[in-house]
């Protein structure tokens, strides 16, 4: 008896053995047996650059962005691994932290990407040909603060104000030419009964990207954002303070219970016809369609409330980079370079329905080259994201926050200005001199 | 309990020693497993409190700086104690209408009603479904314009009580907990169940042959042998509500919405150490200075607690 | 309790409350997983106008369900058995000797819950790292092994307290090992506990989405709740197929639970008994 109770001890412990050895065998056990039907080993020279993305819509256009990269590099395999958006940021962070990651890495725009690069995660691509073809203010969204470039932007978003043209022309509705005119119209749909704009104050960062809209008709746009960046402006100025004030106004034409709304709701409300006008993104275009096939979209840029000239919103979002651990940099630079050609930024424009951040690629939707054309003409950058993205938290998070506070009567406008510009004094260089 | 006061045989104590010897493995499989995945790593993180850091990249030892600024610098004060107060509301309101329920609930089932099976299984469907289900559903069924609760409540002709019920500071949080409720009571009408099962039926019968009846039974002979049971639930759950995390997450998102109405500690852990949904700026420093404070806060009320609870056992 | 006509009626009536509000959401998502997306927007509570697997067929040819589910299976299943016996053995060494440092033990045990794990998730991500185990399942066994331990010995030493000790001393003077009376004595005694235990510790280690998703980057080698996660940014616009996918990656859970819940609450009533 005794014999036998040590002897199931040992047993337990041979057992908890035995699985800790099979834990590392057991790799390439699996991989063996269950083998991934379409990827054997044949070719020992090949090399499988792997991609980290956050776009998991995006896996069946990317297979055929790879398919054409293979066209002439027939011996780089790529493999698109993206994960869930939300979560994105702690498995890219983990892993590059342990010395790991994917070899090419799909990077947030701005503060958040050149995080990684300073913290020299990122492989500067220097050698990397044909970057010159874009634009300084899209190589922006990717360059250290060594003044290296470590990513090849891909895509510009653009935010403006879409509507529902069929509710338009049985209102006997114009595009808005002046914020007045704009006001009226939101109006007169109001007494029709139909809700004018689709937007919600739950989820904080539509909030910021309405303020990317109707913020700029408010401060002036451009010339506001240039003096701000110098320090020569701040948030409590009544330019700034005015684009608040107009947002909190605005409020009396968004839906019933808009406290309450998110991103899916006021998308439904939009397209279904329910609501008018939709102040969002580029990448929402598709999404609707999708809802709706029957719904015609149109968009108009933001008007001046002080006789400036109307705005639309659009900054890079998003840019490819190379990681600084990866085993095959030269392969994965070879893929930075493909996706700086003509070729890849056409197919990328076509088949993602969305701006390609190389100017002058044409697209084949309507829509989406009116956009591209605003964005050459009368383009203000989303001055939260461009230029505020910075501090803990960060600025564009802290006028979230405060603008979802006013909305709630819990904060005044001229309060939720104060807020973003102490935070932004916390680490915004110009602000601090 | 004692085994070594026993008087029996003491030619047998040379026998007991060499099992005693061969006890001490039994709890050496789970220490070494918990040691290697749980407190070797976190050991290794918590250093990570006691340094700057720049992004997700260490910098230089600063010794306690970010523990000093987590209580003294704003905003991190300010969110630390909304945090707090909202990890407090989350154990009182679990405390009360889940336990509460739960220990009822599993009265009713104890005594042998028709169709206990079912009510288990029942109470304890919800337990089955992922987190990210259950959020994802509430926020559905929470709704404010196509959400069934609103329809229901429309229905009824309640419609001055139809609300925002997520999108409003008042009720957010307040709805997330109730949720929560809603997915841990089986669990506590089991554990409760397994305790009142765990009566011996013969102190019952005694007890009622001494006359004690209702209300009674339940105080003097029940409640005394279920102290186990509610001891498991009490630590359980205030553990729990202090490590809230995950369904507020699924349901508000890492940022607290709205307007940081529905933030709890480990949330705002979350956020310093991962940074929002988007990519936004990490505080690794921060947030593991965070969690330390919330474990030893956590740890020394539990301490206190279970030794609390080992003397009145004792005292019985 | 004082037993009225009233008692029992009012026992029924407030179980019967509960179960359908614990139920109603349920079959809410089963139900709305049939319906087409503008129809949930529209008439949310009412039954789907036409009855179509549609849905579901489209998300079973997306993904690789059953290689989830095998997944699923397997890192479940091992999990609870390695919870199951070390934690029995612990808790049964913290619960019925009295050394001095049980109670240090026990509180140690329990620390690994008062603490979010992921604060280590970079140490041990290099830990799975240096072992071969990232993209493995065994580093999630691991993983809900470990995480499953604090929570089981709280649970388990709590009831192993519960015990008479006479029945284990009538056990000892007939000279069996401390072994013989955890499994012949202890155990069986236990059922409703170790039922728990079980039952909890598999519900956990089958929904956590969290280790998959920093571990495992080998589509063939996810669980069911990573693999299924990834289709919801997909569909996110689309609230149909999003509840198909929900009960998809609940249903195996509630099959098995319906299965299992015969032996389950049998073990339950068992133990109740004796």
């Amino acid at each position: 008896m005794k014999k036998l109770g040590k002897l199931w001890l040992f047993g337990l412990f041979t057992l908890i053995l035995v699985l800790a050895t099979a834990c590392s065998n057991d790799k390439g056990g699996t991989e063996k047996t269950e083998g991934t039907p379409k990827d054997d080993d044949t070719k020992k020279e090949a090399v499988t650059l792997t991609i980290g993305s956050w776009r998991t819509e995006d896996t069946a256009k990317y297979e055929k962005v790879i398919a054409e990269f293979n066209k002439k590099n027939p011996d780089i395999k790529v493999e698109f691994k993206p994960s869930k958006n939300t979560e994105y940021n702690t498995i890219l962070n983990t892993a590059l932290q342990s010395g790991e990651g994917p070899d090419i890495i799909h990077l947030r725009p701005y503060a958040p990407g050149i995080a990684l690069a300073d913290a020299g995660y990122l492989e500067p691509l220097d050698g990397v040909t044909g970057l010159d073809v874009f634009p300084e203010a899209a190589l922006n969204a990717s360059k250290g603060t060594d003044g290296k470039q470590y990513g090849v932007p891909l895509n510009m978003s653009t935010t403006q104000m879409f509507y529902n043209k069929k509710i338009f022309k049985d209102n006997g509705l114009k595009e808005p030419k002046t914020w007045d005119e704009f006001i009226k119209l939101a109006q007169t749909l109001k007494d029709k009964k139909i809700v004018p704009i689709a937007l919600g104050s739950k989820e904080g960062w539509l909030l910021s990207a309405a303020h990317g809209i109707f913020g700029p008709a408010h401060y002036g746009g451009n010339e506001f954002v240039e003096k701000i960046t110098k320090g020569e402006t701040n948030f409590n100025s009544p330019e700034f303070v005015n684009s608040i004030k107009a947002m909190d106004e605005l409020k009396k034409f968004f839906p019933d219970n808009y406290e309450g709304l998110g991103m899916e709701d006021i998308r439904t409300l939009f397209a279904t016809g329910t609501a008018a006008m939709f102040p969002m993104g580029s990448w929402e275009i598709e999404v609707v369609r999708g809802l709706n096939p029957d719904i015609e979209i149109g968009f108009f840029p933001m008007p001046s409330a002080i006789g400036k000239e109307a705005t639309i919103t659009a900054w890079v979002d998003g840019s490819f980079a190379v990681n600084a651990k990866s085993k095959h940099k030269e392969e994965a630079k070879k893929f930075m370079e493909f996706l700086a050609t003509k070729e890849f930024a056409t197919l990328f424009t076509n088949e993602f329905k969305m701006i390609s951040a190389m100017p002058g690629v044409k697209s084949q939707d309507e829509l989406v080259t009116g956009l591209s054309e605003a964005v050459e003409k009368i383009s203000t950058p989303y001055m939260m994201v461009v230029h505020f993205a910075g501090g803990n938290p960060t600025s564009k998070a802290t006028l979230e926050t405060e603008l979802q506070g006013m909305y709630l009567g819990k904060q005044t406008p001229e309060g939720a200005a104060k807020k973003v510009q102490e935070n932004a004094e916390t680490w915004f260089k110009p602000f601090q001199q | 309990m004692q085994t070594e006061i026993n008087p029996e045989v003491i030619t047998q104590k040379t026998h007991k020693k060499r099992k005693r010897w061969g006890i001490h493995l039994f709890p050496i499989p789970a220490l070494v497993i918990y040691g290697m995945f749980i407190v070797y790593p976190l050991v290794a993180a918590l250093a990570y409190s006691f340094y700057d850091w720049k992004g997700i990249k260490k910098g230089a030892f600063i010794g306690l700086e970010n523990y000093k600024n987590l209580f003294t610098a704003e905003p991190f004060s300010g969110m630390f104690w909304n945090a707090f107060g909202h990890n407090f509301l989350y154990f009182a309101v679990q405390m009360v209408v889940q336990n509460g329920l739960a220990f009822f609930l599993a009265f009713i089932i104890y005594q042998k009603i028709r169709g206990a099976e079912f009510f288990k299984l029942a109470y304890f469907l919800p337990r089955l479904l992922s987190v990210i289900v259950v959020g994802f559903l509430w926020k559905l069924i929470l709704n404010p314009n196509f959400g069934a609760l609103n329809v229901l409540l429309g229905k009824m002709g309640l419609e001055n009580l139809k609300k925002a019920w997520l999108g409003d500071p008042d009720t957010a949080l307040l709805a997330i907990i109730l949720v929560n409720c809603w997915f841990g009571i089986g669990f506590a009408v089991l554990i409760f169940l397994a305790g009142f099962q765990a009566i011996p039926k013969e102190l019952i019968e005694a007890g009622r042959l001494d006359g004690a009846k209702g209300f009674t039974m339940i105080r003097t002979i029940m409640l005394p042998l279920m102290m186990p049971s509610i001891t498991i639930m009490t630590v359980l759950t205030f553990i729990q509500s202090f490590e809230a995390f995950e369904l507020v997450y699924a349901m508000q998102g890492s940022q607290g919405e709205p307007y940081r109405s529905t933030d709890t500690l480990a949330v705002y852990f979350y956020r310093l150490a991962f940074g929002g949904s988007t990519g936004d700026s990490t505080a690794i420093g921060l947030g593991s200075a965070l969690a330390v404070v919330l474990f030893i806060f956590i740890s020394i009320v539990t301490a206190f607690y279970l030794k609390s609870m080992q003397k009145k056992q004792v005292e019985m | 309790m004082k037993q009225t006509i009233w008692t029992k009626p009012i026992y029924y009536i407030v179980a019967f409350l509960f179960a359908s509000i614990s139920l109603y959401p349920i079959i809410l998502m089963i139900l709305s997983s049939f319906k087409p997306n503008m129809e949930i927007m529209m008439s949310p509570l009412s039954l789907p106008k036409s009855f179509s697997l549609q849905t579901y067929q489209n998300l079973l040819d997306r993904v690789p369900f059953m290689t989830y589910f095998y997944n699923s299976v397997f890192v479940s299943v091992v999990s609870v058995l390695l919870i199951l016996i070390t934690t029995s053995l612990a808790a049964f060494y913290i619960a019925r000797y009295t050394f001095w440092w049980n109670n240090v033990l026990f509180f140690i045990f329990l620390m690994g819950m008062m603490i979010p794990i992921k604060l280590g998730i970079v140490p041990l991500f290099m830990l799975m790292k240096d072992l071969g185990l990232t993209n493995s399942l065994w580093s999630l066994i691991l993983m809900y092994t470990a995480t499953g331990i604090p929570l089981s010995i709280l649970i388990l030493t709590g009831f192993f307290r519960t015990m008479p000790a006479e029945l284990e001393e009538a056990a000892r003077i007939d000279g069996a090992t401390d072994l013989r009376i955890l499994w012949n004595v202890v155990l069986p005694l236990m059922r409703p506990a170790l039922g728990t235990v079980m039952i909890i510790n598999f519900i956990q280690s089958w929904n956590d989405f969290f280790f998959p998703l920093i571990f495992i980057t080998d589509d063939l080698k996810k669980t069911i709740p990573v693999g299924m996660l990834s289709l919801f940014g997909e569909y996110s616009a689309d609230w149909g197929a999003l509840f198909a996918g929900l009960t998809l990656s609940s249903l195996p859970m509630m099959i098995l639970f319906f299965i299992a819940s015969k032996q389950f609450m049998e073990g339950l009533t068992a133990g109740a008994v004796k």
